[in-house]
């Protein structure tokens, strides 16, 4: 028996002029009656996850176990959230995390501190959280990487961060090793066929890559102090045919 | 006071993340270099850039006035080693214990402040810079303190999220008093008496004369995704000027 995964929040490989965007994939999965969250995304998204939370029925406090797959700022910083939780977190990552690389700045300086507060189970090997549910050590993106693998589903993290570089085989953006980070990559679509991605929809590992579902998103801009608000909808679909879209 | 728009505040949302982006400032009295507000991480990078574009390094800041505690205004005030970190008493006692349903504040803000060279300021308005004087606008957060700032067109008013865009002051009523409406809403009518040019916590500067907003900045953002794997990313790009 497997894991049931939910997405609460679907990754974007977006990038933006002027601010990082963060756009990372929380998961939910639920296995042998244990609740399981997959990365906590950034600050950003405090209100909206607790707002998804509540919609299938959950309060931070029913979570029991917080996987984080890095320690990056849109990753792992609304991991306080969980006050029942155990914190599952790879002892390389923690211990990295207590000293940040110079040229690192995706990791708050101030992460590992603000997690010591907390229920930590560092992890130094792979390990199952309950049967059919595994985590991987991913290491490359970050030092201590990790991914949960339930059957053949994985909750990538940075390890795959979007469709885009599983399709070339190589990591585009990684803090720590770059050969480790592909041979990460490689790796995560050998032991997965269903991949969900740390800023990207989820994809069938292929070859070819395939995306399971659509994206959609929407910008509203309060721009006018006296006038209407405007928004913006960015989407990204199946293919459909010229001539029958929009239908009806 | 020498003033300086760092970053300016971003009045839009989605529906998958907050941005944050609040309004940056620079101010030089000719001694110090004080920062108004340290942002949200996201801006981290922006906010370095925008300090290198004026000469500066984050060493180099020996002020960074906090207008309140809230995420996306604390994020990156540890970049600040060499600064004295001016924060509200009332704003610092109050993370000890923060009020439940109140997800503005970060739960581990004294550990982002950890190790910093913190000054607790009290609720007394006064001369705190040469040209700057504090201004109390409590109602969005328990103790958010402002600056009033003489600046070379005119008093400026610092108001961070007691003015959260131009759309209060029009409004005459506070969008986000996260805290307590009605101290929002005295916050609001004190913070647009003391000045005639506003720095709001999300917004664009502006000047506001007999309740019309001429915007003193625009910016334009641009947005890249990466939607195709083997295909062109998507760009578009969207203006604040669209409503100026």
């Amino acid at each position: 028996m497997s894991g049931e995964i939910t997405l609460l929040f679907t990754g974007c490989p977006a990038s933006a002029d002027g601010f990082w965007v963060g756009a990372s994939t929380v998961a939910l999965c639920r296995a042998e009656g244990r609740t399981i969250l997959f990365d906590t995304g950034p600050y950003a998204y405090r209100p909206l996850l607790l707002g998804r939370l509540k919609r299938l029925g959950l309060t931070p406090a029913d979570i029991d176990t917080v996987v984080l797959s890095h320690l990056h700022w849109d990753t792992a910083t609304n991991a306080d959230l969980f006050r029942n939780a155990e914190i599952v977190v790879h002892a390389r990552e923690l211990a990295y995390a207590e000293k940040p690389a110079a040229h690192d700045w995706a990791t708050p300086p101030y992460m590992a501190r603000a997690l010591r507060k907390l229920r930590l189970n560092p992890v130094a090997a792979e390990c199952d959280i309950v049967p059919g549910v595994r985590l991987v050590e991913l290491p490359g993106h970050t030092p201590g990487s990790i991914g949960l693998l339930a059957g053949r589903e994985l909750l990538a993290g940075g390890a795959v961060a979007s469709a885009r570089d599983a399709a070339r085989g190589h990591a585009e953006v990684w803090f720590s090793d770059g050969v480790q980070a592909d041979a990460s990559l490689a790796k995560a679509l050998s032991v997965a066929d269903i991949i969900h991605a740390g800023h990207d929809r989820s994809f069938r590992a292929g070859p070819p890559v395939a995306y399971l579902g659509d994206y959609a998103l929407r910008i509203r801009l309060f721009f006018d102090p006296v006038g209407m608000d405007q928004e913006i909808c960015i989407r990204a679909e199946q293919a459909r045919s010229f001539a029958t879209w929009p239908e009806g | 006071m020498r003033l300086d728009l760092l970053i300016p505040g971003l009045s839009a949302k989605t529906d998958h993340f907050l941005f944050g982006i609040c309004t940056l400032v620079l101010l030089r009295d000719g001694r110090r270099n004080i920062l108004f507000d340290a942002g949200a991480y996201r801006v981290r990078g922006a906010l370095i850039a925008a300090l290198q574009s004026h000469g500066l390094a984050p060493d180099d800041i020996d002020v960074v006035y906090m207008s309140h505690l809230h995420w996306d205004h604390v994020e990156n005030v540890d970049l600040f080693r060499n600064a004295d970190i001016y924060v509200s008493r009332k704003e610092y006692e109050y993370t000890a214990s923060i009020a439940p349903g109140d997800w503005g504040t970060p739960p581990f803000v004294r550990e982002i402040l950890d190790g910093l060279r913190l000054v607790l300021l009290d609720e007394r308005e006064e001369e705190i810079f040469p040209g700057a004087r504090t201004i109390w606008l409590p109602g969005h957060s328990i103790g958010l303190q402002g600056l009033v700032v003489d600046s070379e067109h005119g008093k400026a008013v610092l108001a961070a999220d007691a003015l959260w865009s131009a759309r209060d002051a029009v409004r005459g009523k506070p969008d986000l008093a996260f805290f307590d409406f009605d101290q929002g809403l005295a916050s609001l009518n004190k913070l647009l008496a003391a000045g005639t040019i506003f720095y709001p916590g999300h917004d664009r500067p502006f000047r506001l004369d007999d309740g019309r907003v001429t915007y003193l900045a625009q910016n334009t953002y641009r947005l890249r995704v990466a939607f195709q794997p083997d295909g062109d990313d998507l760009e578009c790009a969207f203006s604040t000027q669209a409503g100026a």
